[in-house]
């Protein structure tokens, strides 16, 4: 992340954000799944027989989780951004400890209810470059001056 | 093609608040998301100062989201229920101590048709309140069911 924050200024449309790279471990599923509080555990979310038994080829990340990821591309950016709306689609399952791209690019930039803001399409590909989350972030940040 | 009036599931949900639950919030859920998911912004995780003030990642409420449980709305459609997508827009910082208050309802439902056929989409939204009454964050969930023959 940068020291200095960014302002509305410094940013424009087409501009790319990231990528984060990440690789989920089961260990950081199983520990989010238990702040969670999942009440059936095993699941297809730590459990790789369990997610079998659902038709999956393994354990899988779970959305809030992928969510989460998601949500940094943005907090990751700069401290001056702040997130004010994230609408994800999950096109295909998060597998567990596969290396991951998280990267959004600005497609548009403007003033709303004298707010400066930004949009920001962001996506979350695997290895293959398949893009597995994709979704619209909206984001606001000050102005100089 | 089915279209939304077609549909047919429990359309006296629709619109109808159900609370869902209180859900205490402290530090140590709040590392623990963070640690979990790779955050490490300081306004989030601290800053090594010594300062004990951190606030919630933006998506946090959403492991309470996805603990709920909601109300039957008795779709019939489809063979297979899938998770299709999810926002979340948060309103107000969450901090440790505060005591979320959540109330949900069913928002939509709608019918799409496309190359796989015809699937039924359930939007839930999930409001979420502090302990002052602020709301700290808005989650919507969408669901989608289909028939698994469509897919062969």
């Amino acid at each position: 992340m940068p020291n200095s924050p960014l302002y509305f200024e410094d940013v424009e449309m087409g501009d790319e954000v990231g990528p984060i790279e990440r690789s989920v471990t089961t260990g950081q599923v199983r520990e989010f799944v238990q702040v969670w509080g999942a009440r059936s555990e095993p699941s297809r979310f730590t459990d790789p027989d369990a997610a079998k038994a659902e038709g999956l080829p393994g354990a899988i990340v779970p959305g809030a989780m992928s969510m989460a990821l998601m949500s940094q591309i943005i907090t990751g950016w700069s401290p001056s951004m702040v997130l004010r709306k994230l609408d994800i689609v999950f096109r295909q399952t998060v597998p567990h400890n596969a290396p991951l791209k998280l990267q959004g690019i600005v497609t548009d930039k403007g003033v709303v209810d004298g707010r400066p803001q930004l949009e920001c399409d962001v996506f979350m590909e695997d290895a293959e470059g398949t893009r597995l989350v994709i979704g619209k972030a909206t984001v606001t940040v000050p102005a100089r001056g | 093609m089915t279209s939304d009036q077609e549909i047919k599931f429990d359309r006296s949900l629709l619109g109808v608040e159900h609370p869902v639950g209180t859900f205490p919030v402290t530090r140590e859920m709040m590392l623990a998301f963070s640690r979990s998911t790779g955050e490490t912004s300081p306004a989030y995780v601290g800053d090594g100062s010594g300062s004990d003030k951190i606030v919630a990642p933006p998506t946090f409420c959403n492991i309470f989201a996805s603990s709920i449980t909601r109300p039957d709305i008795k779709l019939e459609f489809g063979d297979i229920g899938l998770f299709a997508g999810q926002s979340i827009e948060p309103r107000a910082p969450v901090a440790p101590g505060d005591t979320l208050t959540a109330t949900t309802k069913l928002k939509d439902v709608y019918a799409k048709t496309g190359r796989s056929g015809t699937m039924v989409f359930a939007v839930w939204q999930t409001s979420f309140a502090n302990q002052k009454g602020e709301t700290v964050a808005l989650v919507e969930e969408s669901y989608v069911r289909r028939n698994r023959r469509a897919q062969e």
